[in-house]
């Protein structure tokens, strides 16, 4: 491969920008002293073991993890069928539905998340995790549909054409060929969904509880009152959570298969 | 010949287009037949309106004598091998041939036996525990061609098949097909661009254009004999001369292959069908080959006629040149009349 060293020493910057600012949370978390300071005075393990015996933290992360999972399951159970439908196309006014479906990554996440406020919660009396399950499967929408839709546009459409010449229902055609070529789609909106809901802030700000409310919004309240090392450690067990879940998915699916279908 | 295949006035429109116009068609059994024109000309809308992948608007398809216009695809029990191949991606080699037998519920052990005979028929016997993606483009036709075949299908259609191809695997895999289908007996209908790979391949040639059939029939009949102009042109005919300048009767138009005129200085030879004075306006140098542009006069203010000559290169003496005046000439066995 011809050198480029222009692009490379891009990428190596680019790099070094994303990935100094994390390396300055997750140093001043081994800190020995009671501030946030960088560099770190001393070693020390203890601001972990303060941030997993914190209660509204573990807590937090129960809800989190839940919400994370129930949304991205919601979001995933309408979003393929009509990652499908708007494939198979023929449907009037195709192009205002793809739309639509792509609509909550433009509208301001405070607005649709004082709609449901008003809507679900002060109007119907819903809880805040009904109103926040909600919210976050209608934010992990457009990546259902899209990455999905995605993968369905590299398959080849003579693939379910061939398995019908071959002898096989539509429905078995479906569940046979399409269904597990889309997999990996859905695998990775599955991954980019779940990412999404467990980090998003705006919406669970206004959809929160007393009794539920998501792990970011339990550690930006903690910022609030107390600045010290407990938040950069609890940062960090979430950051190696997250490299554990990568090293997984690429270990079994693969991410550039994950994420090859998104462009 | 009984037909395994009958097309009665079938057509197939899209919005205003009309891809196949009453198309009447028997496909011979136990033959191959290819599908020959042009892009657009409606042979693909007939092998699909065959396969049951597209209906026809009307008319009627039966295959094996029984009406099959409305039947699904997976009802018809026909061998399709697509264009791309349409392989399974996420199936070995052998669970893509063995798809179909396992659909139609054969037993395992019958099931591997005849996988294992029809990979060997494609001479992938070795392959089958592959992922398709693994393959060379000639080894993946060949799978899906061991797919289409171990389902014993009543019909095998091939569209396009040797297209991805580079060009000796194309020379190769014709005969291989060919060797295929006079193993296992089947009929075949082949949609193919290829005058060459329909020539070599056909035992029935139909060649269409906008929907019609222009003309179908053995390689042998229609080959020295095109119908009309547009089969001629598409069979490499490339001299079109105006009857008038010759006599005939009936004919509008004689027609003679680049590779059938003779050229010489002086009288054409005798028992000559066509002779017309000349001039020599370009030559291309092929080898053994001259590839010859002339000019013949139409007389009283007309445009010249161009002719196209491919002739051997005679080195008793000197070679082609613009402007040398010559006679062209063609026998009577070489020269097609044509109506239009």
């Amino acid at each position: 491969m011809k050198a480029r060293p222009i692009a490379a020493a891009l990428a190596v910057l680019g790099y070094v920008i994303m990935l100094v600012p994390i390396l300055f949370v997750v140093a001043s978390a081994f800190t020995s002293s009671s501030t946030l300071s960088f560099p770190p005075k001393g070693f020390s393990l203890q601001w972990f073991g303060k941030a997993a015996a914190y209660q509204p933290f573990t807590d937090a992360l129960v809800s989190s993890l839940l919400l994370a999972g129930c949304a991205t399951a919601l979001a995933l159970a309408l979003g393929v069928p009509v990652a499908l439908g708007l494939h198979r196309g023929a449907i009037p006014g195709r192009s205002l539905l793809q739309g639509l479906f792509l609509s909550p990554l433009v509208v301001p996440e405070l607005v649709i998340g004082l709609a449901l406020y008003q809507q679900l919660m002060i109007g119907l009396g819903q809880t805040a995790f009904a109103a926040l399950l909600i919210g976050h499967a209608v934010l992990l929408m457009p990546y259902a549909v899209r990455v999905t839709g995605a993968a369905l546009t590299l398959a080849d459409p003579a693939l379910e054409e061939a398995a019908r010449g071959l002898g096989a229902t539509p429905w078995r055609a479906f569940r046979t060929v399409t269904l597990p070529l889309l997999r990996p789609g859905v695998m990775s909106a599955a991954l980019l969904g779940f990412i999404t809901s467990f980090n998003n802030v705006p919406l669970s700000l206004l959809l929160q509880s007393r009794d539920f409310g998501t792990l970011p919004v339990t550690m930006l309240d903690y910022v609030q009152q107390s600045y010290d090392p407990v938040i950069a450690a609890m940062s960090t067990l979430i950051l190696a959570a997250t490299i554990i879940v990568a090293v997984v998915a690429e270990r079994t699916v693969g991410f550039t298969r994950i994420f090859g279908g998104i462009n | 010949m009984t037909a395994a295949a009958q097309f009665i006035d079938v057509s197939r429109t899209f919005g205003d287009f009309t891809a196949v116009g009453s198309l009447n068609l028997d496909i011979p059994e136990g033959r191959i037949t290819t599908l020959l024109g042009p892009s657009g000309c409606g042979k693909t809308t007939t092998l699909r309106m065959l396969a049951g992948y597209t209906a026809p608007s009307s008319g009627t398809i039966r295959i094996a004598g029984e009406d099959a216009t409305r039947l699904p695809p997976e009802k018809r029990n026909l061998g399709m091998v697509f264009q791309s191949y349409a392989l399974f991606p996420h199936m070995s080699v052998a669970d893509n041939v063995g798809y179909g037998l396992k659909l139609r519920r054969i037993p395992a052990a019958e099931r591997r036996s005849r996988v294992a005979e029809a990979l060997d028929l494609v001479g992938l016997g070795h392959l089958a525990a592959q992922r398709p993606r693994k393959l060379s483009g000639g080894q993946q036709q060949r799978v899906a061609l061991a797919r289409a075949i171990a389902i014993r299908p009543s019909l095998l259609l091939l569209d396009e098949p040797l297209s991805n191809l580079d060009a000796r695997l194309r020379v190769q895999m014709r005969a291989e097909i060919r060797r295929i289908q006079a193993e296992t007996g089947l009929t075949v209908v082949l949609v193919t661009h290829d005058q060459d790979e329909a020539l070599e391949m056909s035992d029935v040639m139909v060649l269409m254009r906008a929907g019609h059939v222009m003309q179908s029939g053995s390689p042998a009949e229609v080959f020295p004999r095109p119908a009309n102009r547009f089969v001629a042109e598409f069979l490499g005919y490339e001299n079109f001369v105006p009857a008038s300048l010759s006599a005939s009767d009936g004919a509008t138009t004689l027609t003679v292959r680049p590779e059938h005129l003779e050229v010489v200085q002086g009288e054409a030879p005798d028992g000559a069908r066509l002779a017309l004075p000349a001039t020599v306006t370009g030559i291309a140098y092929r080898g053994v080959d001259r590839h010859l542009t002339l000019s013949a006069p139409r007389g009283e203010g007309e445009d010249d006629v161009t002719l196209i000559a491919t002739v051997r290169a005679d080195h008793s003496r000197a070679d082609w040149r613009p402007g040398d005046r010559v006679t062209v000439s063609a026998r009577p066995e070489h020269v097609v009349e044509l109506a239009d």
